[in-house]
């Protein structure tokens, strides 16, 4: 109580933090403020082109999905790697004047918000002009965020303090960040995953892993940010409904002789159906929330208990 | 008012430094975890009365730092008790907190609010503090383009258009030339006429003898001498010219 006292007290700081953090950003660049939009629609372009275009995919709105993916990952990505650096870069500030230091991890947290903003208005631009569907479910897009802001902060808060003491912690992070982008649905659908009865390659991994494969669905589903983009996809393209949705092209391989490619036509609402029964989607969003809540309190704890050090060890 | 009673504290030197997880591990491996403990302030207490200005002078090394940033409440003290009456500010040295790529303009605003001004109380000063500083003309450009005696007279007039109760000055009282030296003196004397706090740490004897009555001698963390200004630099140089003697000897 006293600690959120204090924030308050102190918000004029995160205010100007952000304004700052925002402004110097893209200060020296000829575009300004459009390289914080221009660069993920430019990731987005390659990947329209690599599995749209040369790979062929099929998939019903997949520059769509590609966004919807995207945005929510994006943020998080992008908090956390901001959270590495928000202390170490403020030290000289540190060692001299009190202020809340949880200040810093939040405005990071903060600024990537706008960032957020920013760029869901671009999305809606584009969204206008492919005349993708608009309606009331948007408004799952907020608690979606919420959620992955709320994961985001006990991460950065984390890696925050932990820059700190260790110079490596950025890296090891940004390679973290890397791996962890693929386990989530941004550039799949996430049926396929659900899907895998078994783990093709080399015998030993194989018979490591199958028995575990549906405790590794499950916390593949548990994700806050994986839930996070799911709550983007449900809300902005499938108007609120339930995203584990399986497309008969994805089920369909090139050379498949017409009577096999009606009979997995066929086959894609019923595997649907039984993917939804498998994974009845509240269970995962209430851990999920849970998850991130949980983080988000020890994050903030550790923060809390290695910043009253950070002027002696920085 | 500052009171501190019982004032200890501990510092912990690792036997080698430490900065990433390699070294971390290597040094786990090899059971060089060790670390040295030892006292940067051993059982300091006194109290600045209100309206008053202290020095604290002493060698490198001494615990005046220290000192500073636990009554800045930048550092907890491992024991004891530090006890700071009405708004603080200290002077961050150098306009510490500056960013080189925002405006002067910008950087008022924000280092005034991490000091704990408002933006509305920045804005209703935000002329004076120009002023002080005799910056006009390039409140507008990057700090990046400044002298660093113009960043030194920004960083300083923000600091005095605080309304602090108590002022913290660590080590920048030589700031800028000749002129914004005798400006800055005098506006530190007014604080003090107007019963205000002031709480000097400085190498630079000239300067607390101009500014303090009172001066604490401060020496290996232990508090040597509590006194009027004159008496305290006195002994000090003293003790100093006994060291140069017998290292020279």
């Amino acid at each position: 109580m006293k600690e959120l006292r204090e924030l308050w007290r102190f918000r004029e700081v995160l205010f100007n933090l952000v304004r700052r953090n925002l402004k110097v950003r893209y200060k020296n660049s000829v575009l300004g403020f459009f390289w914080s939009l221009l660069n993920p629609l430019m990731q987005i372009g390659v990947w329209w082109l690599v599995f749209k275009v040369i790979l062929e995919n099929e998939q019903k709105d997949y520059t769509a999905q590609l966004i919807t993916g995207f945005l929510p990952w994006l943020f998080f990505s992008q908090c956390v790697l901001d959270g590495t650096a928000c202390v170490v870069q403020e030290m000289a500030l540190v060692k001299k004047a009190y202020f809340p230091r949880a200040v810093l991890p939040l405005s990071a947290l903060v600024s990537n918000l706008v960032h957020l903003c920013l760029a869901f208005v671009v999305m809606l631009g584009l969204f206008t002009i492919w005349r993708v569907d608009f309606n009331v479910h948007y408004w799952l897009v907020i608690p979606s965020t919420v959620l992955v802001a709320t994961f985001a902060y006990g991460i950065s808060a984390m890696v925050a303090a932990w820059s700190v003491f260790y110079a490596d912690v950025k890296f090891i992070v940004g390679n973290l960040l890397g791996l962890w982008f693929f386990l989530t649905p941004v550039l799949y659908p996430l049926f396929l995953v659900l899907n895998k009865q078994e783990v093709a390659p080399g015998a030993w991994l194989k018979s490591l892993i199958s028995g575990l494969l549906p405790y590794i669905k499950a916390v593949y589903l548990l994700d806050p940010v994986t839930v996070g983009i799911l709550g983007y996809r449900s809300g902005l393209l499938i108007g609120g409904g339930n995203p584990i949705v399986v497309t008969p092209d994805a089920l369909v391989k090139p050379g498949m002789p017409p009577e096999a490619i009606r009979m997995a036509e066929a086959q894609a609402p019923i595997l649907q159906a039984h993917l939804r029964a498998d994974y009845p989607l509240s269970p995962y969003i209430i851990g999920a929330a849970l998850i991130a809540l949980a983080t988000a309190v020890i994050g903030h704890l550790i923060f809390r208990r290695m910043a009253r050090v950070f002027p002696e060890r920085g | 008012m500052i009171e501190v009673r019982d004032l200890w504290k501990q510092y912990r030197r690792p036997h080698i430094k430490i900065t990433s997880l390699k070294e971390a591990a290597v040094a786990f491996v090899r059971g060089q975890t060790g670390y040295t403990e030892f006292w940067a302030l051993e059982d300091v207490s006194f109290t600045v009365n209100a309206g008053e200005a202290v020095g604290v002078i002493g060698p490198n090394g001494s615990g005046k730092s220290t000192l500073f940033a636990i009554i800045a409440r930048v550092l907890e003290p491992t024991k004891g008790e530090v006890n700071v009456q009405g708004k603080v500010c200290p002077l961050l040295e150098l306009g510490t907190g500056f960013h080189p790529e925002l405006s002067g303009r910008d950087n008022v605003y924000l280092n005034a609010s991490l000091l704990g001004l408002s933006h509305e109380e920045t804005r209703q000063r935000y002329h004076s503090i120009v002023e002080f500083a005799e910056l006009p003309e390039v409140m507008d450009a990057p700090v990046k383009t400044y002298s660093s005696g113009m960043v030194v007279r920004l960083g300083f007039a923000v600091a005095v258009h605080m309304d602090p109760e108590v002022l913290l000055i660590d080590e920048v009282l030589s700031v800028g030339d000749e002129y914004f030296q005798h400006k800055s003196f005098a506006r530190l004397k007014q604080f003090k006429d107007q019963g205000k706090t002031v709480f000097v740490v400085s190498h630079d004897l000239f300067a607390v003898e101009r500014l303090c009555e009172r001066s604490l001698w401060v020496q290996n963390g232990k508090l040597i001498m509590d006194g009027a200004t004159a008496q305290v630099i006195q002994a000090y140089r003293e003790a100093v010219a006994k060291q140069e003697q017998s290292v020279g000897a």
